[in-house]
């Protein structure tokens, strides 16, 4: 388990690297770092769940540029 | 424009048109099985069922092989299959065999993957092939079976008219139109198939937006066969790029248009030639090189839900469209082709119900998933359909060199053996420890061949496939059990197809049957097997059911239930 005062000090790390990283390439940061974790986490139950918790409460914009169903 | 395009290095052979005699404007002569369509499948339907005994008549649109850049990649499992059509010599000899890939991502390498090669396999996990050779390698094998396959060539069809016992086809050539009758139509008309639409049917599922250029150049280089994968190259920056040798110095490279990129002024040769000349730069290659073919390509991921449709049968691109990215496009139509050819030659023969023509749509519906659902994982890393699999791929490949766990991310997961694991045709089996399962493929391993005359000779268990049913029966320098014997015979004066196959742990110093030794006891390990172990083995080389102490019942109700056809239970009937 991870202390309140690591959690604090580990949070305040990932605020400051994506501030030096800048906005537009803080998503590619993200991106690593949770297929980082995934590896670290080793359990893909645990990992879809925190997928599906992690966009909850975020709504969902139409997409724009998806594979399209086109039947043909 | 002043920028040479050189032909390829193959002259394909022109073939006339011509008319059968007719009978007031129908061929005179009925035919049991039309094909319509003769490329890669539409022959390898033909050569199938020739190899069942079963004539069949057909027709194709052009006047010659295929002529541009198609399929390139033949799989080892197609390679298995081209075998037992009689066609592999040309395939290994001009074929160009690889094991691998490497995948660069800006300069680094970030995967080197080998498909599975092993010191048990007869053949090479991939050759590359240009299209045009696949067509005439099986032409040619096609026209040393002339009592059986009759090709019209310059043939398309206009009208497609379902009948009780039947199929009528309206056909146009050059000389004139006329119309056929036959038992069973096979479409293999490819992915704008004349028959599909005729019978008024579509292929439902995903079309991606990432399109693909396509160029073939000629280049004289002797860098190794491989699968070259460029992710965000120097040369091409943002792009992907895909590099694959061909026979005859002939190079394949596809790469990615970028996004509102029009395709039409893409393709366009000035527009063409720099990038691949950067890319060859890049690659270190110096030598003077020439475009031959430019095409565009977008991955489609579709498929009819049924491949029967009474006395139609689909195979191929006429049956589904799978990403090219995988090479499972030529591949499942050879497979197709195969899982068709001996279940309709046995229902036409009367030694199985017509629902084993429904297994065919089961099986091969079920394959089709499984394609698409690798092929589409591969087409989504090479072509991201939204930002999301952009920024992740990115993720992945600036971590893949130090994080090695992610580069099966990478892999483009090339084509393997389907396994049929849920086919209704599967026997209720005995449990193994190993070995393949009812509906897989049988593996591959070395044994030594026994010849009648006590002569033996190095080989593979693959060697031993026919076009039949084939009992592999393990047996310690004995015979197979007596009742099994008695079934061969039962089933033979029955008609059916069937071969008792001894592989024996011992060397024998002579052997009535065909069949082979495992002095290492490899094969017997390999397939968990046993003396008194079957492994009943289908004409396409898929396991039905396997038994520890097999008998005969076993057989024969493994064999019942796949052709729902009853086995006269004595020779009188049939005598």
């Amino acid at each position: 388990m991870i202390t309140d005062s690591e959690r604090d000090t580990v949070y305040t790390n990932l605020c400051h690297t994506m501030t030096r990283i800048g906005e537009t390439q803080a998503p590619l940061f993200l991106a690593r770092f949770a297929l980082l974790a995934i590896e670290a986490i080793g359990d893909a139950a645990v990992a879809e769940r925190l997928i599906a918790e992690a966009r909850r409460a975020l709504p969902e914009t139409p997409p724009a540029d998806a594979g399209e169903p086109a039947g043909r | 424009m002043g920028i040479a395009f050189k032909p390829y290095p193959f002259v394909a052979e022109r073939h006339a048109a011509q008319l059968p005699a007719c009978h007031e404007g129908i061929d005179a002569r009925r035919h049991r099985v039309a094909i319509v369509g003769g490329g890669p499948v539409g022959l390898a339907v033909a050569l199938g069922l020739a190899n069942q005994g079963i004539a069949s008549v057909l027709l194709e649109a052009d006047d010659s092989v295929c002529y541009g850049s198609r399929a390139i990649c033949i799989s080892r499992r197609s390679l298995e299959i081209i075998e037992r059509l009689g066609a592999l010599e040309g395939f290994l000899r001009v074929g160009l065999p690889w094991t691998g890939g490497r995948s660069f991502y800006r300069d680094d390498e970030v995967l080197h993957f080998t498909m599975p090669q092993d010191e048990n396999q007869k053949l090479p996990p991939m050759v590359n092939l240009a299209q045009y050779h696949i067509e005439q390698f099986l032409l040619d094998a096609a026209k040393q079976r002339a009592d059986l396959i009759e090709i019209r060539w310059q043939t398309k069809v206009a009208e497609v008219i379902e009948q009780p016992d039947g199929v009528r086809l309206k056909l146009g050539t050059p000389l004139g139109d006329y119309a056929l009758d036959a038992d069973w139509v096979v479409a293999c008309d490819g992915g704008r198939s004349t028959v599909r639409e005729a019978l008024g049917l579509s292929l439902k599922g995903t079309s991606y937006e990432g399109r693909y250029v396509i160029v073939d150049i000629a280049l004289d280089s002797d860098r190794p066969t491989e699968r070259l994968a460029y992710f965000d190259p120097a040369s091409n920056p943002g792009s992907t790029v895909l590099v694959h040798k061909q026979p005859d110095n002939v190079w394949r490279i596809d790469y990615q248009l970028r996004d509102g990129e029009d395709a039409e002024t893409a393709v366009k040769p000035e527009n063409v030639i720099p990038r691949v000349q950067s890319l060859l730069d890049m690659m270190g290659e110096r030598g003077e090189w020439a475009p031959i073919w430019i095409t565009v390509y977008k991955a489609n991921a579709l498929t009819l839900e049924r491949y029967r449709h009474g006395r139609v049968l689909f195979c191929g691109d006429a049956a589904h469209l799978v990403p090219i990215f995988g090479v499972r496009g030529a591949n499942s139509g050879i497979d197709d082709a195969d899982n068709l050819a001996w279940k309709l030659a046995f229902v036409m023969r009367g030694l199985a119900s017509d629902t084993l023509l429904d297994s065919y749509s089961d099986e091969r519906v079920f394959a089709t998933h499984e394609n698409l659902r690798y092929g589409t994982k591969s087409t989504e890393f090479m072509a991201p359909p939204s930002f999301a699999f952009e920024l992740m791929r990115k993720a992945v490949l600036t971590l893949a060199v130090e994080h090695p766990a992610l580069r099966s991310l990478i892999n483009p997961r090339q084509t393997s053996a389907i396994e049929y694991s849920a086919s209704p045709l599967n026997a209720a089996s005995d449990t193994f420890q190993a070995g393949p399962a009812p509906g897989a493929v049988l593996a591959e391993c070395p044994l030594t061949l026994a010849g009648r005359r006590g002569d033996a000779r190095g080989g593979h268990l693959t060697d031993l496939v026919t076009p039949r049913f084939t009992a592999f029966c393990f047996v310690d320098g004995g015979e197979p059990d007596p009742s099994l014997v008695t079934l061969e015979q039962r089933l033979r004066q029955a008609g059916l197809p069937f071969d008792l196959v001894v592989l024996d742990k011992q060397q024998p110093e002579s052997h009535e049957r065909r069949g082979g030794a495992d002095p290492t006891g490899r094969l017997f390990a390999m397939y968990g097997a046993r003396a008194g172990t079957v492994y009943l083995v289908r004409p396409d080389g898929h396991v039905l059911g396997r038994w520890h102490d097999a008998c005969a019942t076993d057989l024969e109700a493994a064999l019942t239930h796949a052709l729902q056809a009853r086995i006269p239970s004595d020779l009188q009937e049939h005598a």
